[in-house]
């Protein structure tokens, strides 16, 4: 701009032919748009969306009310601090932190694992920021391909690890003894252990993932969540179908009642 | 020729009438345009979507319906909330006369636990739907982050939920959690005081998880739940193929 307003005032002014432009022609129409333009790809709200939302609430809400006359919510005897039943359990969705557990110290179970989880799903959008595959189910045949491996991966794994540390009396693979033994404290077996089991398992899973399909950022990161999203429902199933009195596993027709 | 006034034009066209809903029949753009925009609770919507945003397979409602479910588990929670009493010594006595004597009370008393278990896993899948469609991508990275505090918020009001019965499901489910909270590092005793208010579950844990589960968390939820909504439509609506 300070060029322009200083540009001395007799030197005419210099037309650049590559950037001359002609005016076509004028067009009579509307300045703007208005609400009701539609384009092509455009619906109305009303009826489209909010069709599909009475409808899906009012399917919705038929179930709830039907499943709520058919069932009834679960109301045992009265809350007793000397009567501590066996098992003990969490609301479901926290059973995957009970499965955890057993397996590793509590505070490495219960609050570090899941803090770092939910921080770093937070922090997936910080991460992943190429607007490559926004809307498409999985990102690409790849990704779908990379979700059922994961899937496969996690759960042989988690698995595995479960019986072998059964095998062993929950005595971390028979480390927690060993690590007695020589005199180690006990944070040794139940924290540093199981954070290098955690960290190996997730990372031959990215090294897998990478070997076999050369994925991208995005895709790296489908693996990961997936490996979050079905050890989350994978444990919390073992945690309530799969653990009868002292936590021992068992199979879900074996239950006390009260857990079913 | 002038059609004769039926009943329904001339209270449609009454003073009153127009004084409450000031846009005529939809079945015009324009009135349809007006229907969405003038009233308080539609106007969360645009006028108009994208095409793609109404299919069905793409988001399979689970957004809507865990804020659907929500709803339910304020009406039914309400409705609970005349007849539960807080109390170590009551709260049980008044879970079995909600189930035994309140006229519908076992029937409230299930969908609140059946939304609630529901809410929890439709938010969980909502997430995963997110995920995988790659939604959370620039610009809706603060929403994904809104939306993983809803997903903490909606265990914390399960959970807090989970005590108030009061019979030995709740007290030892509890205990569990309360024990899992306890082993946090360093401050684990101090977190355990926090959620307990005594050394163990009693008169204290009851009412701090009672007001924490009827207004605290409800309020932070609705909360966090304007800023997600508003912040979807500031966004360019829910995220479809480029």
């Amino acid at each position: 701009m300070a060029e322009l307003v200083h540009q001395p005032t007799d030197a005419p002014a210099q037309i650049d032919e590559k950037k001359k432009q002609k005016l076509l022609e004028l067009v009579r129409g509307r300045a703007v748009a208005r609400p009701t333009d539609l384009a092509d790809d455009e619906v109305m709200v009303w009826p489209s969306l909010v069709v599909i939302e009475a409808v899906s609430a009012t399917i919705f809400l038929a179930i709830m009310v039907f499943l709520s006359v058919m069932v009834n919510a679960p109301l045992l005897e009265m809350a007793d601090p000397n009567k501590t039943p066996n098992p003990a359990k969490a609301p479901w969705y926290f059973l995957n932190l009970q499965e955890m557990l057993l397996h590793m110290d509590p505070a490495l179970a219960g609050i570090i694992v899941p803090s770092v989880a939910l921080i770093m799903i937070a922090a997936i959008p910080y991460i992943d920021r190429s607007p490559l595959g926004v809307g498409i189910l999985g990102t690409s045949t790849k990704g779908r391909k990379i979700i059922w491996f994961t899937t496969v991966f996690t759960i042989v794994v988690e698995t595995g690890l479960i019986l072998l540390d059964e095998a062993s009396g929950r005595t971390g693979f028979w480390l927690k003894t060993l690590f007695n033994d020589w005199g180690l404290p006990e944070w040794s077996s139940g924290m540093v252990m199981p954070t290098i089991v955690i960290g190996i398992f997730i990372a031959a899973l990215v090294v897998a993932v990478k070997k076999i399909f050369n994925p991208t950022t995005r895709e790296l990161i489908i693996a990961l969540y997936t490996g979050f999203f079905v050890s989350y429902w994978f444990l919390a199933i073992i945690g309530t179908s799969f653990r009868g009195p002292g936590q021992d596993l068992i199979l879900p027709w074996n239950l006390p009642l009260v857990h079913h | 020729m002038r059609r004769e006034q039926t009943l329904a034009d001339r209270i449609s066209g009454s003073a009153l009438w127009r004084s409450v809903v000031r846009h005529g029949y939809p079945d015009t753009q324009r009135n349809q345009a007006l229907i969405i925009a003038s009233n308080v609770f539609l106007h969360i919507h645009p006028v108009k979507i994208k095409r793609y945003a109404t299919k069905v397979t793409y988001t399979f409602c689970l957004g809507g319906l865990s804020f659907f479910m929500f709803l339910v588990l304020v009406m039914t929670g309400v409705l609970l909330m005349f007849y539960y009493v807080p109390s170590t010594d009551l709260a049980y006595q008044s879970m079995k006369d909600i189930e035994g004597s309140v006229t519908f009370g076992q029937l409230m008393r299930n969908m609140h636990r059946w939304a609630a278990q529901g809410m929890v896993i439709a938010v969980f899948l909502h997430m995963g739907r997110v995920f995988y469609t790659g939604s959370y991508k620039p610009p809706r990275e603060f929403n994904w982050v809104i939306g993983v505090l809803l997903l903490v918020v909606t265990f914390l009001l399960s959970f807090t939920g989970y005590l108030l019965p009061w019979d030995q499901l709740a007290y030892w489910a509890v205990t569990v959690g309360a024990n899992i909270g306890g082993a946090t590092p360093i401050i684990g005793p101090q977190v355990s005081r926090v959620l307990l208010g005594d050394f163990q579950i009693g008169q204290n844990t009851l009412i701090r998880f009672y007001t924490l589960h009827v207004i605290f968390l409800p309020l932070v939820a609705a909360f966090l739940m304007a800023v997600h909504f508003w912040r979807i439509r500031k966004d360019g609506g829910i995220s479809g193929p480029l």
